[in-house]
């Protein structure tokens, strides 16, 4: 989970670096009027992406029309698609220097890196590029808590090469490293980056802007951060989720809609629904259905969605994963594989068949099922299916379930996709 | 089929990187040992999984259940430390633990330099991955994980976690399994089914399938793993499964172009993730595509890999075809036995729901408990040692045995709690009333891993003074010292004698051991499982199998020395012999419409305990005319009933008793005292191996224990 500037800002504060001063957060250009502002300040959008700077999301301002026309054209503003809907107003700083230091986890080591650089407030991938001696690079394989005293110093005087034998400003580097460092394990973040950390005229160390993204799976243990920034629960990064997103993540699973929720169908192309397994094939589901669409049906054949259907998911829950894909509109077929390692077949098909019961029950629309179904408990899921199909044929009619993997599943998804596109002939000629 | 030796796989190749030390043990046990850390529902299910699979599954490990044991076999320590102690070899841990408890549970196995860890967890905050890689890379462990579906071996038929049963060895001759094969390397669960069963599906084998984890943060990489299967002889291509997210590939790509020696063999790369939009968060932590990201996407991931010479694919169908062209077409079996096993496997029934005791086998005419047969325990062992049997699966040594004796007859010194006897009650009924009644047997503790059997040793020193109590003979006990032997004990306990006459207490201890249990189904073994099922307490548990012994569940040998004596006094009175008293006797009865008791079996048609001690009262000259007639009965009973009714253990109990002149009760009092051992041994197994409350079908159960063996000399 991404913070916003001004929360990742009162993490830093709450382990002794200093911003400078927040003056408020305005959502329209009136908002202003209920803010005392010294000038000069800085206004900045308030968003969850990177570039807003580059998109001219941060002015500095001298006076209240200055304020009031940057703070109109920056809450207008659509940045890489998503509107900005709230800015920032704080005290503008003189700058003697700008820096840039940030921590992560190495993606090829796994251990946290800290990495500074006295070329600050710039696009720090480029200076990686054109000027790598010019970044400090060290790991902490130990993964301590806190950073060792003669670390930071090192930092601290790297930073500063430039000025001279400066120890006041060293000593206050190094304690704004130290803390870079100790936000970033106590709070659990993914990133903790300070891009500029400025040198004011005054002497002064300051976190000019700051981002944290945090580790999500750790959330749980954070509630002292998540009350410092009055949020109850993990928000979602970037975009909001669109109603099926949202309605798949109160029922416990991950779903993403491939399409816009308003894109008109194309009458000649096939819609396939993917209830796929866990979302490893999840994803690779989706490429099997457009290669098998381009090799075989023309490029006639689009995939609707990407989801997470393993883990051991309840029979509500598989349930109800049909029904979401049933109750849209554009969904022609559904393709279902099933490979029970965590998850049952058992509990699958009890879930895919309530599923169909349901709908028939209450007349709603029934989508076509295409699959296949292997591993843990199947035996029991055969005899369920078996037994159900005697009992119901009206109501599972449209539901085609192998068992077992005589077939790989790529001629699985290619034979339902056969009898997608025959449906849809059938559906075409009633009409 | 016929698996490889396991030294001779790619577990032990494995193995051998972290602690060479360990694969002498391997080759010489032919078993790579392994633990299951975490026993909630998914760690109870996939112990079972993997050891039916053929994994060798050494313990469970979980806080606070040590002494527990899991599929009634599987033992549990309430640390891995404890674990190791007494198992010294294992090679392989799967953990299973919530995300809040991962990282102290693998810190505590990588510290006891167990060479193969699987974490299986999801959601492990990365703070808490990073401390686990730390300690990992200190002890050289092969960490594979977090959030992976696990590893799997079929040529050795092991696996490590969670993957199901669907993959396919080399197949050299029928049935047989080969080592060769393409190993498969997999960041998702899914995707390693789906290519393992791709490939099989045109005859190529795997020799090993390795699930990496999904998570940004994990152990073994495929850039440590590639090299490490590829260095393994017996793999002629590695298959590696990557996805969007991350740059384990680019880095994999790196270090071939880096250094081409160690990845001597050739390679196929299925990547996932071509048609995925940007920016959004498709499940797996590793699989988010940040825009503006320079690596983790598709086209990054394939541009790496194709530069170092790795053909990158998108699909099944491409993957099977590039994987044919890579191995000339060659094939690893017939395809046709890859369908047939998988049919084999979804076209089984589901199986027959069954639990398992590990306490006493019961076939027809054969009771063993722990492996030894009855009649060898009858003439081998004391009362004690039985129940150290019965409790333990092992025979006590010498001085474990010394302290049972003292723990049981200071038991018996103490005064019996004071019960009332209403007029005509079941002694079954007194007995149970002591039980609950008794303030030192309440009062003695029955934890730690030898409570439970010092609890039953002391609760048979009890019986011996409730009885002693009920049957007026306590003042025999008061000469009794901590050198007493419990057998001379129980002799005055039930005899009142002083002078304890050893073949008389030999005998009646025999008969006492010959009744202590016989498995699960007997009404006072399943009374006391029900209140063990439901927590009941110790006390409690045994008082209601005591209670439900009765003249209809063993109570026959008291009814059953009346007869005998009934058709003594016959012969002796009208003169005639003691066979054609008996037929007389027995037809009189017949007239009357009253059952002969101590005939017939529900199990047994030669009960198993009958000769055994038969032999010993005729041994020890105790045999006398009782004797002689339960051995005649049975064809006496065919003469007039044309019925074949075996004499069973209440009828030679009874017979037995009356020759030794004792009350005709007794017999049930003897069934009841050997009895409270075997109630006590299955209050125990209940709450170590079963879930509360569960419902009890007791036609369901399966003896799990140990295998015939014979008894020491």
């Amino acid at each position: 989970m991404r913070l916003y500037e001004h929360e990742a800002k009162k993490i830093f504060n709450s382990v002794g670096l200093k911003t400078p001063r927040q003056i408020g957060l305005i959502r329209t250009p009136a908002d202003l009027n209920n803010l005392e502002i010294s000038f000069p300040a800085m206004l900045k959008a308030m968003t969850l992406i990177g570039g807003r700077g580059k998109a001219g999301g941060i002015r500095k301002v001298n006076n209240m029309t200055e304020a009031r026309t940057a703070a109109g054209e920056i809450l207008d503003m659509t940045i890489k698609g998503y509107p900005v809907e709230a800015a920032l107003v704080e005290q503008a700083v003189s700058e003697r220097a700008a820096f840039y230091a940030g921590i992560t986890t190495n993606p090829a080591t796994f251990n946290v890196i800290l990495m500074a650089s006295a070329e600050g407030g710039v696009n720090i991938e480029q200076v990686a590029l054109e000027n790598p001696e010019a970044i400090l690079r060290k790991e902490f394989p130990d993964n301590a808590m806190e950073m060792k005293e003669p670390d930071a110093l090192e930092f601290a005087r790297f930073l500063i090469r430039g000025f001279g034998d400066d120890r006041d400003l060293a000593a206050k580097l190094k304690t704004l490293i130290a803390g870079l460092y100790s936000a970033y394990q106590k709070f659990d973040c993914r990133i903790a980056e300070i891009n500029p950390v400025i040198v004011t005229a005054e002497g002064d160390a300051i976190a000019a802007d700051a981002k944290i993204v945090l580790d999500d799976n750790a959330l749980y243990r954070q509630k002292t951060l998540m009350d410092m920034i009055g949020i109850a629960e993990a928000r979602h990064d970037v975009s909001e989720l669109t109603r099926d997103e949202a309605r798949a993540r109160d029922a416990g699973f991950t779903y993403v809609d491939l399409l816009h929720e308003d894109a008109p169908k194309d009458p000649d192309k096939l819609y396939v629904g993917l209830v796929p397994g866990g979302a490893g094939y999840g994803i690779f589901s989706i490429d099997e259905t457009v290669n098998i669409g381009d090799w075989f049906f023309d490029g006639r054949v689009v995939p609707v969605n990407f989801m997470d259907s393993g883990g051991g998911p309840s029979q509500a829950g598989v349930a109800e994963m049909f029904h979401l894909l049933m109750d849209k509109e554009i969904v022609d077929i559904i393709i279902t594989s099933r490979f029970g390692g965590i998850s049952s077949c058992d509990v699958f098909i009890k879930g895919l068949i309530q599923c169909f019961r349901d709908r028939f029950r209450r007349g709603d629309r029934i989508v076509p099922v295409y699959g296949r179904m292997v591993g843990t408990d199947l035996p029991s899921a055969k005899t369920f299916l078996e037994r159900a199909k005697r009992e119901t044929p009206d109501q599972l009619k449209d539901m085609t379930i192998i068992v077992g993997n005589q077939k790989i599943m790529a001629d699985v998804i290619r034979e339902g996709i056969v009898l997608g596109f025959e449906r849809m002939e059938t559906k075409g000629a009633g009409r | 089929m016929e698996r490889i030796p396991v030294h001779k796989g790619m577990l032990c190749h494995l193995i051998r990187y972290s602690r060479p030390d360990l694969v002498g043990t391997i080759e010489r046990t032919g078993q790579i040992q392994s633990i299951v850390v975490g026993l909630g529902r998914q760690g109870m299910k996939h112990a079972g999984l993997m050891r039916d699979f053929g994994t060798t599954v050494t313990a469970g490990i979980a806080p606070d259940r040590g002494g527990q044991r899991i599929h009634e076999i599987i033992p549990v320590y309430d640390s891995v430390s404890e674990c190791l102690r007494e198992n010294p070899d294992i090679a392989c841990a799967s953990i299973w633990r919530h995300y809040t408890t991962a990282r102290d549970a693998a810190l505590e196995i990588i510290e006891a330099g167990i060479p193969i860890v699987v974490l299986i967890t999801e959601f492990i905050p990365r703070r808490d991955v990073r401390d686990i890689l730390h300690a990992a890379r200190k002890r050289n462990i092969v960490l594979i994980g977090g959030n992976t579906p696990g590893i799997i071996f079929p040529p050795e038929g092991i696996k490590i976690g969670m993957l199901p049963d669907v993959f396919y060895p080399e197949e050299p001759a029928p049935r047989k399994a080969g080592p060769s094969g393409v190993t498969v390397i997999s960041r998702s669960g899914a995707i390693l089914y789906h290519m393992s069963e791709g490939l099989a599906s045109a005859g190529i084998a795997q020799n090993a399938v390795l699930g990496v984890g999904g998570d940004g943060v994990i152990g073994s990489t495929f850039r440590q793993l590639v090299p490490m299967a590829m260095e393994y002889e017996h793999t002629d291509l590695v298959v590696i499964a990557g996805e969007i997210g991350g740059s384990q590939e680019e880095l994999l790509a790196q270090d071939i172009q880096a250094n081409p020696a160690q990845y001597p063999k050739p390679m196929i790369a299925l990547i996932s993730g071509a048609h995925a939009p940007e920016g959004k968060t498709m499940g797996h932590a590793g699989a988010i595509v940040s825009p503006g990201q320079e690596y983790g996407t598709f086209q990054s991931k394939k541009k790496a890999l194709e530069e170092a010479g790795v053909p990158v694919v998108n699909s099944q169908y491409d993957l099977i075809r590039v994987a044919k062209e890579k191995l000339v077409n060659k094939t690893y079996f017939q395809v046709s036995s890859y369908y047939e096993a998988m049919r084999r496997k979804w076209e089984t029934p589901p199986a027959k729901p069954e639990w398992g005791t590990i306490i006493t086998k019961i076939e027809p005419n054969n009771i063993s408990i722990s492996g030894y047969r009855l009649d060898e325990i009858i003439l081998n062992a004391s009362l004690l040692e039985t129940a150290h049997l019965l409790v333990k699966t092992e025979l006590p040594s010498d001085e474990i045995l010394l302290q049972h004796n003292r723990t049981a007859v200071n038991a018996a010194c103490q005064p019996a709690p004071d019960i009332e006897r209403i007029e005509g009650e079941d002694v079954s009924q007194t007995l149970a009333k002591c039980f609950l009644s008794d303030r030192a047997l309440a009062g003695f503790s029955r934890s730690g891993t030898d409570g439970p059997v010092n609890k039953t040793v002391y609760a048979l020193g009890r019986f011996a003074r409730y009885l002693a109590g009920i049957l007026g003979h306590e003042n025999v006990l008061d000469q009794a010292g901590p050198d007493t032997s419990f057998t001379s004990v129980i002799y005055g306990a039930l005899t009142g004698e002083r002078d304890t006459d050893p073949d008389r207490t030999r005998l009646i201890e025999a008969m006492i051991t010959a009744s202590v249990d016989h498995g699960v189904t007997p009404p006072s073994a399943q009374a006391t499982l029900i209140a063990a099922s439901a927590r009941s307490s110790y006390e409690m548990s045994v008082a209601v199998g005591v209670g439900a012994i009765t003249d209809v569940h063993g109570g026959a040998g008291s009814k059953a020395a009346g007869f005998f004596r009934q058709c003594v006094s016959k012969s002796s009175a009208e003169k005639i012999d003691l066979e054609t008293a008996t037929r007389l006797t027995v037809e009189d009865c017949m007239r009357q419409g009253r059952r002969i008791e101590g005939l017939g079996h529900r199990v047994h048609t030669q009960d198993p305990r009958r000769d055994v001690l038969w032999n010993l009262s005729e041994s020890f000259g105790l045999a006398g005319p009782c004797v002689k007639i339960s051995k005649l009965i049975t064809g006496i009973f065919h003469q007039v009933r044309a019925i074949h009714l075996p004499i069973n253990v209440d009828g030679v109990i009874g017979a037995i008793v009356a020759d030794l002149g004792l009350p005709e009760d007794l017999a049930k009092v003897l069934f009841i005292f050997g009895r409270v051992a075997g109630l006590s041994a299955h209050y125990f197994e209940e709450i170590a191996s079963q879930a509360p409350m569960r419902s009890i079908s007791f036609a369901e159960a399966v003896y799990k224990g140990r295998k015939d063996r014979s008894f020491p000399k």
